[in-house]
Formats: C-alpha cells, sequence, structure tokens
C-alpha cells in the first residue's frame, strides 16, 4: 500500500551511535503529512555505564548493544503492544557516531529488516534530535543548538537542508565535560554530565579562570579541559588555590566550567539567532537536559524578547523514537535506504540531508 | 490645542556615559547580537562619533561578563588603532571605557557599500546577452578600491572575521556629495564613488594566518553572492586588487581554493 | 578674564571645567612646590604647554579624567593629577607627570585645568557667595606669574614642542604620516594618533 494513503504509519527506531543504546516506536497519524500528529508508542533505553575515571571504549560499547538489542527490540514492541506486521519501516543510525556500536546496531536493523521483511530507513543522528525535538516542543522554525557527547553545533532550517552556522572547532562540548568528570574521578552513572551539573550548584564560591574560546559563531573546547584538568590536579595535591586564594572544591571547578562553556553555547547561539533573525531556539542532545544550559539560554532569548524549547532527558539523551520519527518523516517521502546501500558511517554532517518533508 | 505625545520610552537602557547632558541627543543606530552602536558626540557638539556598547549579558557569571566585555572592547580598540597608524582605512578610537563596555570611535559619514552597489545595480536590466554592455567603470572602480582596503587590512596583520558590503562605508570625497540611493541620471556613478572604510571590528583579530585570510575572503565572496548577485562577476576584480595592494596574496588565494571547495566547514566525527 | 568655562559633551551639569593657558611662567618652582606639598588651595592640573597638541588633544584627557572620576576608578589622587597622567600612552604615572606636568626649571608656557566638583559636604556661606569661575581666576592670577593667553589652537601650537610630542606619542616612523606631504593634515593625524593613544593607555 502506499505510505502516503495511509492513515496510521509505524516506525521502528533503532539508536547505538554512543553508549546508549534506544529502541522506539512511533505512529504519525493523519491523511495530510503536514497536519498529521506524532504519539511515541514505546522509548526503551539501556545504558552501557563504565567505571568511574574510565570512558566508554568502542569494542566494550559495540558488545554491550549486541548483547541487549533482542531484548530490548522486544520490550519496545510489547510496550507498544504491536505485532512486527504493524511496522512500516525499521529506521537506523545510519552516523554520525563511533564505528563500532554503530555497526552493530546497523546489522540488528538489518536482521530486523529482512526478518519480517520491512524496508530500510537509514537516519542522520543529528537530524533525529532536531526532528524530535520540534515535534516534542512545538518550536516551529528555531535555531537548534545540538549538543552532546559527540556534536556540538548550532543549526538553522534553510532551503531543504539544515544548515550548520557555527560549531566546535575541537572536541564536543559533553565530550569536554566527560572527561573532566574523569578527571575529578565522578561517577558515569546516570551520566557525568548529570553528576557535574549536581555537583556544581555545591560550588560557585569562587569562578576558576578557564580560557573562553569563541570565534565568531564557532567554538573550541580542548583548551578549557587542559586547563581544567591542570586545575583539577592541583586541588588533588592541595596547591589549588581559587582568586581569593583559599582553596578550591571539586564543586567550584564544576561550577566553573559549566558557567563558561555554556555560555559559550549560548554566545553562540545567540550570534546565529541575529544572524537568522529567529527568536526561538531549541536544545537537543544530551548535554541540553541540563537546567543550568537551559536557564542560560531562557536568560538570553527572553533579553531579545524570544523563547527557549528544551525536552527532558526522555527525548534529550540519545534514543530510539527519535531515529523512528526521523525515519518515518523520511519514508513518508518515498525514502528508502536498500539493504546493500545499508551501512554506517562516523562521518555524516547534518548539512548532507536534504530535508524534503519541510517547505 | 495638539495633544502631546508622552515620551516614549526608549528600547534599551542607555549606557551610563550617554545619560549625562550632549547637545543632541544620542539616537540608537543598530542592535547587534554584539551590542549597540549609538550616534552622539565627543567633547564637541561639531565632533560626531559612534559609541558602540556592549551592554552585560545577563545569561552570563558577573565576573566572566566583566572580563569578556573588558577584554573585547581593548581587543577591538588596539585592531583599529593598529590599522590607523598602518593607513587601513577604518574609524580612528576616540575614548573608551573598556570596564563600562564602551567606546566612541569617528564616525564615518556616507552610505553603506552595500547601498551603494545596489543603487548602482538597482536601475539597469537584469545581465542579457542582447544589452549592449555599458560603462561599468564607475563600478569596477569601487571593486579595485574593495580590494585595495582588505588588502591593506591583511597586509597589516588583521582579520576582520565578518567582512560583508554593510561592514564597508563609502565617504564622500571633501566636495563630493553624495545622497542615499536616488541619484540623478547625469551623476549615477555618483553613488558608488568615495572611499571605502571598513567598519565593525567586533570579530576582528589580529593574525596572520593564510587559512584566517581566505576564510575573510571567502566570507566576502559569499557576501556578495548573497546580496549584490548582479555583481558577484565582479569579485575577481576585488581580488585582482587584493592582489595588487598585498604581497603574500598568491598563497592565500590559493588557499581561498580549498576554503571554497569545503565551503568553510571542516568534515567532523559524530 | 582669560579663564574659559569649556563645555564638553557627555558631563553631569553638576561639573565644570574651566581651563587657562599661561605664557613665559617664571615661578614653575613655586607652582611645583604646591602640588608636592599637598597645598589644597592648588587643586590644579598644570600641564606643561609644550607637551600639548592643540584643544582637542588636551579636552581628551580632560574627558578621559572626569569619565573615571565619574566611574569612581582614580588611580591617582584626585580628578586634577588624572587629567595628567590621561595625557600618557602608558601607565607610568611617574613618566606622565614628567612629560606633562610642571617641571621646575623647565616649564615655560603652562595650561591651568580645574574641575568643579559638585559640593560632598554643605557648603559655608562665604566661599558659595564668590562665583567659582570669578574666585578661580582671582586665584591663578594672584599665583601664576606669566603671560595669560586666551587658550587657542594658535597659541597652544606656538608651544608645541615637535620632537617631543612625537616621542612621547610614539609618531616618529608610523607609515600613515610618514605618507603625507601637507603639514596641516599631518598635524590633524599626529593630533589624532595621539588622542587614539590615549585612548588606549596601558593596552
Amino acid at each position: 500500500m502506499d505510505i502516503t494513503k495511509k492513515k496510521r504509519r509505524i516506525a521502528l527506531g533503532c539508536e547505538g551511535s554512543a553508549n546508549k543504546l534506544g529502541i522506539g516506536v512511533i505512529l504519525h497519524e493523519g491523511d495530510d503529512l503536514s497536519t498529521s500528529t506524532s504519539t511515541v508508542l514505546s522509548n526503551i533505553r539501556h545504558t552501557f555505564v563504565s567505571p568511574p575515571g574510565t570512558g566508554f571504549l568502542p569494542k566494550d560499547t559495540a558488545h554491550h548493544h549486541r548483547a541487549f538489542f533482542v531484548r530490548l527490540a522486544k520490550q519496545a514492541l510489547t510496550t507498544a503492544g504491536l505485532h512486527p506486521s504493524e511496522i512500516d519501516c525499521i529506521c537506523y543510525t545510519r552516523g554520525p557516531g563511533m564505528g563500532g556500536p554503530l555497526t552493530s546496531v546497523a546489522v540488528a536493523a538489518r536482521t530486523l529488516a529482512l526478518l519480517w521483511d520491512k524496508p530500510l530507513v537509514g537516519v542522520n543522528h543529528c537530524v533525529g534530535h532536531i526532528e524530535m525535538g520540534r515535534a516534542i516542543t512545538g518550536a516551529d522554525h528555531p535555531v537548534v543548538l545540538y549538543v552532546s557527547g559527540g556534536n556540538t553545533q548550532v543549526i538553522a532550517y534553510a532551503e531543504q537542508r539544515y544548515r550548520i552556522f557555527g560549531e566546535t572547532l575541537d572536541i564536543a562540548v559533553g565530550n569536554c565535560l566527560d572527561r573532566f568528570a574523569r578527571a575529578l574521578q565522578i561517577s558515569n552513572d546516570p551520566a557525568p554530565g548529570y553528576n557535574i551539573e549536581q555537583l556544581a550548584k555545591e560550588g560557585g564560591r569562587v569562578l576558576l579562570d578557564l580560557p573562553y574560546a569563541v570565534k565568531g559563531m564557532d567554538c573550541s573546547f580542548s583548551g578549557i579541559l587542559t586547563r581544567a584538568e591542570e586545575l583539577a590536579a592541583q586541588m588533588k595535591s592541595g596547591a589549588g588555590k581559587g582568586p581569593d586564594g583559599e582553596p578550591f572544591t571539586g564543586a567550584d571547578l564544576c561550577f566553573s566550567l559549566q558557567e563558561t562553556v555554556f555560555a559559550m553555547l549560548v554566545e553562540i547561539t545567540e550570534r546565529a539567532m541575529a544572524h537568522v533573525g529567529s527568536n526561538q531556539v531549541l536544545i537537543v542532545g544530551g548535554v541540553g537536559c541540563n537546567e543550568r544550559l537551559q536557564k542560560m539560554m531562557e536568560l538570553m532569548a527572553t533579553d531579545r524578547g524570544g523563547s527557549v524549547y528544551a525536552t527532558d532527558e526522555r527525548f534529550c539523551i540519545d534514543n530510539g523514537i527519535m531515529i523512528a520519527h526521523a525515519g518515518l518523516l523520511a519514508y513518508e517521502t518515498g525514502f528508502r535506504t536498500p539493504i546493500e546501500e545499508s551501512t554506517c558511517t562516523q562521518r555524516f554532517r547534518t548539512d548532507e540531508v536534504l530535508v524534503k518533508w519541510r517547505k | 490645542m495638539a495633544a502631546v505625545a508622552p515620551p516614549t520610552e526608549p528600547q534599551f537602557p542607555l549606557p551610563k556615559v550617554l545619560t549625562y547632558p550632549a547637545s543632541t541627543p544620542p539616537s540608537l543606530i543598530t542592535q547587534g547580537a554584539e551590542g549597540r552602536v549609538y550616534k552622539t558626540t565627543h567633547l564637541l557638539a561639531s565632533r560626531p562619533c559612534a559609541l558602540k556598547y556592549r551592554p552585560p549579558k545577563p545569561y552570563r557569571h558577573p565576573i566572566l561578563d566583566a572580563r569578556l566585555t573588558k577584554a573585547r572592547i581593548s581587543s577591538e580598540a588596539k585592531v583599529l588603532e593598529r590599522c590607523w597608524r598602518d593607513g587601513v582605512p577604518v574609524p580612528a578610537v576616540y575614548a573608551m571605557d573598556p570596564a563600562a563596555g564602551w567606546m566612541m570611535i569617528e564616525w564615518i559619514e556616507g552610505i553603506p557599500v552595500r547601498v551603494g552597489i545596489n543603487g548602482w545595480l538597482g536601475e539597469r536590466p537584469e545581465d542579457g546577452a542582447e544589452t549592449p554592455k555599458e560603462d561599468e567603470t564607475p563600478l569596477v572602480d569601487l571593486m579595485k578600491r574593495i580590494g585595495t582596503a582588505v588588502g591593506a587590512l591583511h597586509r597589516t596583520g588583521v582579520v576582520h572575521g565578518d567582512l560583508t558590503t554593510s561592514n564597508m562605508m563609502l565617504r564622500p570625497r571633501q566636495g563630493g556629495q553624495l545622497e542615499n540611493g536616488c541619484a540623478g541620471d547625469e551623476d549615477r556613478a555618483k553613488v558608488v564613488e568615495g572611499d571605502v572604510i571598513l567598519i565593525d571590528f567586533g570579530l576582528a583579530t589580529q593574525s596572520m594566518s593564510d587559512e584566517d585570510r581566505a576564510v575573510d575572503l571567502y566570507v566576502l565572496e559569499r557576501a556578495f553572492a548573497s546580496t549584490h548577485p548582479r555583481a558577484e562577476r565582479l569579485f575577481a576584480v576585488v581580488l585582482g586588487s587584493y592582489k595588487a595592494t598585498f604581497k603574500k596574496a598568491p598563497s592565500v588565494l590559493i588557499k581561498l581554493e580549498d576554503v571554497r571547495l569545503r565551503g568553510r566547514k571542516r568534515s567532523m566525527i559524530g | 578674564m582669560t579663564l574659559e568655562k569649556l563645555d564638553l559633551e557627555h558631563i553631569p551639569p553638576a561639573y565644570q571645567v574651566y581651563a587657562a593657558l599661561f605664557r613665559n611662567v617664571s615661578n614653575a618652582e613655586f607652582l611645583h612646590a604646591q602640588l608636592l606639598s599637598r597645598n589644597s588651595d592648588f587643586e590644579y592640573a598644570f600641564i606643561d604647554a609644550s607637551s600639548v597638541i592643540s584643544r582637542l588633544h588636551l579636552l581628551s584627557a580632560v574627558y578621559s579624567a572626569v569619565n573615571v572620576l565619574l566611574d569612581g576608578t582614580l588611580r591617582t589622587p584626585n580628578v586634577h593629577s588624572e587629567i595628567v597622567v590621561s595625557m600618557n600612552i602608558s601607565n607610568n604615572i611617574a613618566d606622565a607627570y614628567r612629560r606633562w606636568g610642571i617641571t621646575p626649571g623647565k616649564t615655560k608656557d603652562l595650561i591651568v585645568v580645574k574641575v568643579v566638583q559638585p559640593p560632598t559636604a554643605p557648603q559655608d556661606d562665604a566661599s558659595a557667595q564668590i562665583p567659582p569661575q570669578q574666585a578661580i581666576w582671582d586665584h591663578l592670577k594672584e599665583h601664576v606669574q606669566g603671560t595669560p593667553t586666551p587658550l587657542t589652537d594658535a597659541e597652544i601650537a606656538q608651544a608645541t614642542e615637535w620632537p617631543k610630542v612625537r616621542k612621547y606619542y610614539r609618531l616618529n616612523g608610523v607609515p600613515l604620516l610618514d605618507r603625507l606631504a601637507d603639514p596641516q593634515e599631518k598635524l590633524r593625524q599626529s593630533e589624532q594618533l595621539a588622542i587614539m593613544g590615549m585612548a588606549l593607555r596601558g593596552l
């Protein structure tokens, strides 16, 4: 049956570009694609958590995803109350992300497609975040700040592409936070960024001086990480003194790091907003859960007479439902990924995707 | 008796320095992400100036905000001074208070180059094979002056960071009058006459790198394409005079090829 | 009376600025001694006119000092000493006093600037009755031994010692100036470079 004629369209999405394995099922309902509604039928996630002081390695993460895939897929179907026959397409993350974990999930998605005889849709992870954010918040034409462990981009839509106006020139902001958490032996459970945020609430007696690296609409985090690691080492050795001459704490470091890197993110977002003449900001990606970042963004947007749209951890953090949703949007316009082309790739820029489902 | 309209509240609170009396009230010229520009006076009623103000950002920690504001005003002023000493056409710095987030700079009379170019192009038909080639000398001359100004800037070791035809002014030469847009037929060329002065150095940095310089040129080229599609073909003239002004231009122009290919941005791992 | 009231833009009405030029001053030692002893009757900025280019040049320093006063960030004892250090392009205070301040045995042409600030305490009746401009002028006439001269660009230009000014404002070997032939244009650009150097003091 022609998908555009169907009233109810259902996709299963598989995500595993980093340490979260996510499987979700989405329902699009309505005769007209432009006015159809989206309903989350299930959104299951399992995170590979490495011990404090370590990061997640591609090999271990890929193994985690393989080990949990079947369990999660079954759970996603059960929660949604669906039989595989009711699904229209299988969506999976083509990239960008870590090679090993991406491959595990791509192979599993391909298996489901062959097993159930369903078409496959390869999805750009970043576009997944953006589309899910738009669907959940109702932000119509926002400037998007996409911040996660692997990505830091300021994006705005123009002429069927999500165009990148600014981005990190080296490591992603989430990567900076994760690696800093290792230096302080902060727990990775549930996420290093979450624990930094909680710890930062106890700090703030002093603002430690960290490099501030913004260049136009781009920014850089490696210099800040290096300095923060140095300060962490000084603190441990007892030699670290704040601007007031008193020793500082890990909480002060977390506070200072957040204040500095988030100010950079808000600044480049504001510049992009001025550039494209938009007053809406949508924050997506794992770092987007951070309430301090959301608050700072709100202060900026309010100052400009605009508003901030953010989602909670169910959608901010990598998940399967966003892959299902963005995949289904593409599927509805006729997009397919043939089995023989169902590869994945570590590099896949947001602006490579032709956004056919938007005017 | 006519009703007197109540005084309208300014859209933004004035910086403290502008709350003190002056012969003419300050007027807000632009409001961007970086800050605001007011037209006001320096020392004397007869000395107009632009006051660039970076207001505090409510989202930033006050200590960080103060540090950044101060550093950015200072850095912009330093860049302007460096350019001025080397004879690069930029506004002079009159006064500043980096801690308070403002600086007063020379007021540049005239119109943005963008307005001049579009004023010239505005009355002309779309490029067509049938239309006889008209005398474009005044426009070509303007392109040359742009290239010379950018070449001088790069030679000095400064990259602008946001080169567009809105960030260049056409200042009338002494004795000449330049009116916004509507020029009579006999002095059509007037809209593209005048000295090219580079303005708005809020994103400028001191840099000698070919990459940074090439990105500067690329941004200008993109601005040409989007703002004056019909003058885009003349961008080669800009690059030609850039080359004639700046000895190290050849390696920058090679780099510009790379930058064009990758569209400024790098490939990136997820 | 050649004490001029200067109306500067962006200065609160409660602050008044007066200035005068004396040529051929013969008691620089005495005036300098009053400053050293912090004699409160001599709260003036004494500026050696040989280091000054023009009125605009002078006014830039005055405005800068008043702005610092309004900010509450004076780096020297008062607004008058602040005017002198505002003439400098570096933060070296001793250098500024030596170059632009009054120097015994050297200063011949003297610019005096007085900034009258709003009273911090209620004034007593006696001082309130004398208009400040007249009182200041009477005091200066009595103590500065020199020829009162209108504070014009032409008079300042007569006093300017260019080798000094070029050194103080690093005007030697500036590509912009070397390119100019017209002396008037050269003066205007030198004035501008000096003002810019002062604005960027210490950067």
